[in-house]
């Protein structure tokens, strides 16, 4: 029953060979266009693995219903590293992203196999329940989704429903923080009790992410989190970003490729359900190893 | 290029005459619309109200009765049993015929005890019982008026009509104009409609029966149905597993279930609650079983459309914070899909309310003078009384028919007032 819209479904067939997505049919031509498209991909290039792995995965497919929207993905997180994930619509960047904090186990015909870890313990085991996983691996959503409630509510929310607060002062306190940490505090201090609806839309996002930092989490997982924001508000937030990588281990999808440049310190390149190629986004940006990367951060297509 | 976007511009232009016109005529439409749904509704509105205010007065007439133990056939120190079995009906036809005397023949004597209600013996003895030292005494009382000398007094008789056309004769207006002239007999409001139940005698008939039984079956039908309908909905839209064979059959006999006719729920209730179960007949707990099925699929159906419409961000923000589905569902979904909810409720409610077909089957048409205090009591409902009373042959029924309508109209309005503020208070923008 539940319709996510926010999701990429894969609607074409994507099989081995390259087929383009029906999401942008320009880009299609485009692809068809391109002859040095049709370029195999076998296997990641760069460096995927590190030493001080927070979260991992190794051998993931992903598939809705009968598509197959990634292929066998393996890659690492590191610990308070900030991993932007980039590629063109449709290539299963966002799709990977909620397999990390198994969001995608709310789409009835998604299916997750492969071995993914958080601190060496199996997210998809049996024992791992996916309430404490996703209070341990927060998500700030493309859209600002804060809930029809007072600011106040909004950031205490996952506080009250975890039991992280003893009393109200406390509670308080957390919000204070939170707030400050996210970078609202000083425009929202004396309108707690308005509806967190009433922000604009960076407002919003950001208090989407105080929500998220009050329950404290280990990995902070952002889907496109400036997509829908004015530049002035995205600067806030990379800003943001770069300040909780201290504390976080952060992994952002983004369609912008200076936004990854800007706040990442690695980069992955995702083509059609495939990772093509991670490595230190300085590296992917100058050198590339992969004609697909350098094709995608040259703007050719995507 | 630059010629091609004129001409363009030209063509736009001598279709916008057009354009405005249409929606000048179908503006026009919507207001002629609305004039002609609201004209219908003034045109019954009057033509109830005006039928049925004078419902809401009685008359009264004022006797001077004097308690004479001889006449009741008492002694003067009789017990509480012996006052409650004297006869008391005697006394005011005594009364009556002290008043007017030389009235002579069985018909005029009959006429003359008709000119107060039945119930009159009834509330002298209720005053002699409670108060034994009356006995005696020469006591003032007003009692209602017979229902022919009540629409007498609303100038339902013409009294330029020759004798034999009209149901008041000559000697009885003679009657009630000495009646009049003394100040005995006067129109005052009428309580006895809102305290008493239904009556075959007009003057004594009102509408706190089926008020009450309305009242007890909707409470049962809501305590059923609102729980229900909106459990079955929340399972439906946000756990019953998708492309499933059994859901699918579900969610298609919900949607038949909303068009299957009202009489055959009466049917199922009575093969089924009261052949089966034995759940006592009239009442107005098998009045609520019968109503609930009737307003489930339009709940389910109303409160899965406020469910679907509540947007999937929110649930997704509840989820990725760590909340349970059971959490996100009952602390975010229902709460932003309680305005339409209480919608469909208020809806399937006021079906409910109106509806009278299914209640024929369980023995909810008959005639029940006593208020129900329980939903185990037998009773009838508002739009059965309504069919009933219209149904009377009594000429001072049709006011009170009308009447019953006005306050089954006041049931809904409040009903949906109350609705109102409950949408109010749930209401949030997102």
């Amino acid at each position: 029953m539940t319709n996510l819209p926010d999701t990429k479904l894969p609607d074409t067939q994507l099989s081995d060979s390259v087929v383009a997505n029906a999401n942008e049919p320009r880009g299609m031509d485009d692809v068809h266009k391109n002859e040095e498209f049709d370029v195999e991909i076998n296997g990641t290039l760069g460096k995927p693995f590190v030493d001080n792995a927070k979260m991992s995965s190794r051998k993931c497919d992903v598939f809705y219903g009968d598509k197959q929207a990634i292929f066998d993905v393996n890659i690492d997180i590191a610990q308070n590293e900030i991993l932007a994930m980039i590629g063109p619509s449709g290539c299963g960047k966002s799709t990977y992203l909620r397999v990390l904090n198994r969001m995608n186990d709310t789409i009835p015909i998604c299916r997750v196999t492969g071995e993914h870890k958080l601190d060496g313990e199996d997210i998809y085991a049996k024992e791992m329940d996916p309430v404490l996983l996703r209070a341990r691996v927060g998500m700030v959503f493309q859209k600002p989704n804060p809930f029809p409630k007072s600011i106040y509510d909004n950031v205490a929310y996952g506080a009250k429903l975890h039991g992280l607060t003893n009393n109200r002062s406390e509670l308080d306190d957390l919000v204070e923080k939170s707030l400050t940490r996210a970078g609202l505090w000083k425009e929202v201090k004396d309108d707690l009790q308005k509806p967190g609806t009433g922000l604009s839309g960076g407002q919003q996002q950001r208090l989407c992410i105080a929500r998220t930092i009050a329950v404290d989490p280990e990995v902070i997982l952002m889907d496109e989190p400036t997509s829908a924001l004015d530049p002035i508000a995205t600067a806030l937030i990379e800003e943001l970003m770069t300040e909780l990588s201290a504390k976080y281990t952060i992994a952002i999808v983004t369609h912008s490729m200076q936004q990854a440049a800007r706040v990442s310190n690695r980069t992955a390149y995702f083509h059609l359900g495939k990772l093509v190629e991670v490595n230190d986004t300085d590296k992917i940006f100058t050198t590339p190893e992969h004609q697909l990367t350098e094709n995608y951060i040259t703007g050719r297509f995507g | 290029m630059t010629q091609t976007t004129y001409e363009n511009t030209d063509k736009i232009r001598a279709g916008l005459k057009k354009r405005y016109a249409r929606e000048r005529r179908f503006r026009f439409y919507g207001l002629m619309a609305i004039a002609i749904s609201f004209l219908f509704l003034l045109v019954l509105l009057v033509n109830i109200i005006s039928t049925g205010y004078p419902a809401f007065q009685q008359s009264y007439v004022k006797l001077d009765v004097k308690i004479d133990p001889a006449v009741l056939g008492v002694s003067k120190d009789a017990t509480r049993d012996e006052l409650f079995k004297a006869n008391y009906a005697r006394l005011i036809k005594k009364t009556l015929n002290d008043m007017f005397p030389g009235v002579k023949g069985r018909k005029q004597k009959r006429a003359l005890k008709q000119l107060v209600s039945k119930s009159a013996a009834y509330e002298l003895r209720d005053k002699v019982v409670e108060n034994p030292s009356l006995i005696g005494t020469t006591q003032s009382f007003w009692f209602l008026a017979k229902d022919d000398v009540d629409v007498f007094m609303k100038g339902k008789i013409d009294r330029s009509l020759p004798e034999s056309d009209r149901r008041i004769k000559d000697y009885q207006l003679k009657w009630i104009d000495k009646l009049m002239a003394e100040g005995r007999l006067e129109k005052r409001f009428n309580t006895t409609f809102f305290t008493a139940g239904d009556s075959r005698e007009p003057e004594q008939a009102g509408i706190k029966g089926a008020l009450v039984g309305s009242f007890l079956t909707m409470l049962v039908t809501m305590s059923l149905s609102f729980p229900i309908g909106v459990l079955a909905a929340v399972y439906l839209e946000e756990f019953a597993p998708q492309n499933n064979r059994w859901v699918d059959i579900i969610e298609i006999n919900i949607n038949n279930l909303a068009a299957v006719p009202s009489i055959v729920f009466g049917l199922l209730g009575l093969a089924v609650f009261i052949a089966f179960f034995g759940v006592p007949r009239s009442s107005p707990l098998i009045g609520g079983l019968v109503l609930t099925l009737m307003t489930l699929p339009t709940i389910i159906i109303a409160s899965r459309a406020a469910i679907k419409s509540v947007p999937p961000s929110i649930r997704e923000a509840a989820l990725g914070l760590g909340a349970s589905k059971v959490q996100t569902t009952f602390g975010h979904v229902v709460p932003l899909a309680m305005p339409g909810i209480l919608t469909g409720t208020i809806i399937g409610m006021a079906q409910a309310l109106g509806e009278t077909a299914p209640l024929l089957m369980i023995g909810m048409v008959a005639f029940v003078a006593d208020i129900p205090h329980s939903i185990l009591d037998p009773s009838t409902v508002m739009p059965v009384q309504i069919y009933l009373w219209s149904d009377s042959p009594e000429r001072a029924f049709t006011e009170r028919t009308s009447a019953a309508i006005m306050v089954l109209l006041a049931f809904l309005v409040v009903m949906n007032f109350m609705a109102v503020l409950l949408r109010k208070k749930f209401e949030r923008k997102w």
